[in-house]
This record gives structure tokens, C-alpha cells and sequence, in this order.
């Protein structure tokens, strides 16, 4: 019975550990660019993304940088702040493409180069493994 | 000498008009496969052979930002079922007014329902094609004013549709009484609105156009109905600028990976020999990692007009005939048919998705039509 119990119990610190482990490691930091002080609630992160909110608060308007596809941080990125999967995002900016209602956003190759977009377009929104942020753009949320 | 120089001025001029206005290349397709599950049953213009034409498609697009808030957009399609005929489905030039109003002008798509917009971007959405009983308007595009208004509210996000145009010209439309008949539509005005909140959206249209459908084989019966005196009968046999309307209501819940659907239209045509059109479809999904499973339930039903129940019967044997005759057509569009819809979609890659249905139809009124279909897919978008 006790055996059962520790073994069990060792189980479970086995299991927080991999998690708190796995969410140290890949944390998406949502970036702006640095001049960029508008406050931007927690809802409105994915409605931002998908092209639904086209103007920030100060009136500058949205410029969307992704990343390419299949960089473990875009992945990580769609699934908990877009909540959709990988080809429902790419069905998403289909639908709007092929319907004359908008554009997918400009997808670059790295975090050095959505920093770069960032951190010279006053209006530009991209995020990043968390780890890569640096004084060049401000980091307004962290998932 | 002569030539080179001239071919260099050319190729010099492409890439100097490249660097002005970028054209963007994209484009969809889908290869369907489909048959039907016993020798003597068909749907959908499938039979028990395996065909690979009905229902697959290519399309291109080609779309350039001439800044200002212009755009241009073409959108060539070209479907196995019309021997791979191209035809412009979408033509137009898109003006961005502001950051809410967006202006079409051209050919586009009327916005009849939920999936319209991208009726044909089977990537887009997790059937094969979208449920034939709801999506079964004889006409998808039209060509004039299209005018997209969004905005939101809180956290709603709205859009509305608006359109006003035609759709002449080439237009066969499959009718019960008379087979293919020429069509064409005027007037064609409408619009649709979507409300998005987080997981639910709800969607609502309507449209009219007044209609005219050449169904000559009727002819007989008018000319019987205007010899007998019955002008006012003869005139609701023809469809000649009769007015058409269009409504629908949909809605899309989305919890977690359990998604909702469903869609319900009317189209009447008073004082015709067209019946009233219902339909509706509910269907539900469940993804598992990178396969969706849905069931999809559908249901057509399509009543018959009646036009000859002001005429006093036993009158004459002449008038009773023709009564009769008119009835057996009017009474000849009635449709109630369920259909039950199992679909699989395994996205196997960044772009493409492999589809698997089977759909189970049953026709309440004539048993002999139940089929059962299979059909598998491809698709993808580029």
C-alpha cells in the first residue's frame, strides 16, 4: 500500500517537474516596438493576431510580423494565445485570402529578424521565445 | 543584334513594372475521388464507377497592391466537372476606404452563406465540399458593388456585407419541372451580418434579385392557361422578373476541439411555378491531435407551389386537364430529403489535407434515390 503511495507521489513530482520544466523553457514573449505605450488587454492578443483589430489605441496602425511556419515558438505561440492548431490558422488566413478580405501577415526567418521589423515600425506586433528579448522593443505580455 | 536589344528593353521593362506592382500568385485545388456504394444508386452526379472529376478543382489567384488602398484580384477557376473549363470566378478591384469600409467592384462572390466567401477552398473548412441541400443556389458570384463594413463593439467583432448587382448572361439553372433551363437575375441586392464573440458566432442574411428562368417546356400549359381565359394563371407558370428571396441564419460554437455548426435558408419565388426551398444542416466536430472527425445531419425540403387554387374545377374536362397537367409540375419539385454526413480530415502537411466522407442519403418521398456515397480528397491551398 505505501509503495503504491510513494511510487505514486513520485509520479506526481516527476509530472510537475516535466511541466514547470517544459514552461521555463519556452516562454512567447508578445513584442512592440519600444515607443509603443498603449495598453493592450488579454483578450484582445489573439483578436490582434487574426487581423481583427486593425488599430492600436493611440491610433497607430497594427503591423503583424509571424514567425515562419514550423518554429517551435510560432507553434507554441498559436496554441495558447490563438488557440487554434497549426492548419486552422493556415485555413484562417485562406479563407480571408481567397475572399478579398485580407492578407496573411509577413512571416520572417528567425527572433533577430521579427526584433529587427519590431524595433523599426512604430506600429509592428511579433513575439518571440522570451529568451531573445532584448532593450531594442518592449515586451508587453508574456504567455 | 537588333533582336537581343530588344529583348533586353523587354525583359528590363518586366522587371522595372515588377518592381512597381508586385503581383501575388496563390491558389487552391482539390482532387475528389468519389463513388457510390451499390450499382444502381447515384448522387451528386456520382455513379458506381469512380470518378475524379466531379467536384475537383483548380483555381489560381493573382492579386496586385497598387497602393492608395487600391487593389486588383483575379481568381481564376477551373472545375473537372466542366471538362476543366477555366472561368474568372472572383474579378475585381478592391478600394480600402478606411480601416473599416473595404469596396469591391467587379465579379465576386454574393454572400449567401457562412462559407460563400471561400466556397471552393475546401482547406478551409472540414467537409469535402460544403452540405449540397444548403448550398444548392443556382447562382454563387455575381457582378457590381460589394461593400464590407467591420467594426467592433467591446469584444464583438462585426461584419457586415452589403451587395447590389447582376447575373446574366451564360447561366444554366437545374430545375425540377423542366431540366437546364437559361436564367438570369437582376436587381441582385442584399446583405449578410456575422458577430463574432470569443467562441460563438452568429450569422445572418438576406438577398433578392428578380428573377427570370426560360423554362420552355412549360410553354404548352401557358398557352393553355391564356386560351382559357386564365391570364393571371399563365403568368405564375413563367418565371419572368419574378422576385427571389434569399435568407439565411448560422451559427458556429467553438469549445476547446469540440466545434458546433449549423445553417438554415429559405429561398422563395412567389407567383411561380418554383415551390418554397428549405434546408438546414447541423454538424459537429472533434479534432484529436491532427485529424477531425465530424457527423453531419441535413435535411432539404421543398414544397410545392400552388397556382391553379383560384380555378373552379368541373367546369370542363379541358380546364380539369389542364389543372391536372399543372399540378403534376408544380407537385413534380417537391423534395424532402436527409442526408447523414461522416467525415474525416487528416492534416498530413503544412498545406495540404487528405478528406474522407461518406455520405448516407435518403429521399422521404421516393425511396428508389437513396444512395449511399464515398468520397475521398485532396486538397490544398498554395
Amino acid at each position: 500500500m505505501s509503495v503504491i503511495k510513494k511510487l505514486n507521489i513520485k509520479l506526481f513530482a516527476v509530472l510537475i517537474g516535466f511541466l514547470t520544466s517544459n514552461i521555463a523553457l519556452a516562454e512567447v514573449a508578445v513584442i512592440v516596438n519600444a515607443a509603443n505605450n498603449t495598453a493592450i488587454a488579454d483578450g484582445d492578443f489573439s483578436r490582434i493576431f487574426l487581423g481583427k483589430v486593425k488599430k492600436f489605441s493611440n491610433g497607430e496602425k497594427v503591423a503583424i510580423v509571424n514567425l515562419k511556419y514550423k518554429q517551435a515558438t510560432r507553434n507554441e505561440f498559436e496554441e495558447k494565445v490563438l488557440k487554434k492548431s497549426a492548419s486552422q490558422v493556415k485555413a484562417y488566413w485562406s479563407k480571408l485570402m481567397f475572399s478579398g478580405k485580407g492578407k496573411p501577415p509577413k512571416e520572417l526567418g528567425s527572433d533577430k529578424d521579427v526584433i529587427a521589423f519590431v524595433a523599426s515600425n512604430p506600429g509592428a506586433i511579433g513575439y518571440i521565445d522570451s529568451a531573445s528579448a532584448d532593450g531594442s522593443i518592449k515586451v508587453v505580455k508574456t504567455f | 543584334m537588333k533582336k537581343l536589344t530588344k529583348s533586353l528593353l523587354f525583359s528590363s521593362m518586366l522587371v522595372t513594372y515588377s518592381a512597381h506592382a508586385e503581383i501575388a500568385l496563390n491558389g487552391f485545388a482539390s482532387i475528389v475521388g468519389g463513388v457510390t456504394t451499390s450499382s444502381d444508386d447515384q448522387l451528386y452526379g456520382y455513379d458506381d464507377t469512380l470518378s475524379f472529376d466531379q467536384g475537383s478543382l483548380f483555381a489560381l489567384q493573382a492579386s496586385s497592391d497598387l497602393g492608395e488602398g487600391l487593389s486588383v484580384t483575379a481568381q481564376i477557376l477551373a472545375r473537372g466537372e466542366n471538362d476543366w473549363d477555366p472561368d474568372f470566378e472572383w474579378a475585381y478591384v478592391a478600394y480600402e476606404a478606411n480601416d473599416n469600409l473595404r469596396i469591391l467592384a467587379g465579379r465576386q462572390r454574393i454572400p449567401f452563406y457562412m462559407y460563400s466567401d471561400f466556397l471552393d477552398v475546401s482547406y478551409a473548412y472540414p467537409w469535402i465540399s460544403p452540405p449540397a441541400g444548403v448550398y444548392s443556389t443556382a447562382i454563387n458570384t455575381f457582378d457590381g458593388i460589394g461593400a464590407i463594413y467591420s467594426t467592433n463593439f467591446d469584444e464583438f467583432d462585426v461584419v457586415l456585407h452589403g451587395i447590389y448587382g447582376n447575373k446574366d448572361g451564360d447561366i444554366k439553372v437545374d430545375t425540377e419541372v423542366t431540366g437546364q433551363a437559361d436564367a438570369t437575375f437582376d436587381g441582385l441586392a442584399g446583405a449578410s451580418i456575422t458577430v463574432t464573440r470569443d467562441w460563438l458566432t452568429l450569422r445572418a442574411a438576406y438577398f433578392q434579385a428578380d428573377s427570370t428562368i426560360d423554362l420552355q417546356r412549360l410553354q404548352p400549359l401557358v398557352d393553355g392557361w391564356t386560351a382559357a381565359g386564365f391570364s393571371d394563371v399563365a403568368d405564375n407558370i413563367t418565371v419572368f422578373e419574378d422576385k427571389s428571396e434569399f435568407v439565411e441564419f448560422g451559427f458556429q460554437a467553438s469549445f476547446d476541439t469540440v466545434q458546433i455548426i449549423g445553417e438554415y435558408t429559405e429561398l422563395t419565388t412567389a407567383d411561380t411555378t418554383i415551390g418554397d426551398e428549405d434546408s438546414y444542416y447541423i454538424m459537429v466536430s472533434k479534432q484529436f491531435d491532427n485529424i477531425l472527425a465530424s457527423i453531419t445531419y441535413a435535411v432539404d425540403e421543398d414544397s410545392a407551389a400552388s397556382i391553379t387554387g383560384g380555378v373552379p374545377t368541373g367546369i370542363s374536362p379541358d380546364l380539369d386537364g389542364l389543372i391536372a397537367l399543372t399540378n403534376g409540375a408544380t407537385d413534380s419539385q417537391e423534395v424532402d430529403v436527409t442526408s447523414i454526413t461522416l467525415g474525416l480530415r487528416w492534416d498530413f502537411h503544412d498545406s495540404a489535407a487528405l478528406k474522407f466522407e461518406y455520405v448516407d442519403y435518403s429521399d422521404d418521398l421516393n425511396s428508389n434515390n437513396d444512395a449511399g456515397l464515398l468520397r475521398a480528397a485532396l486538397v490544398t491551398v498554395f
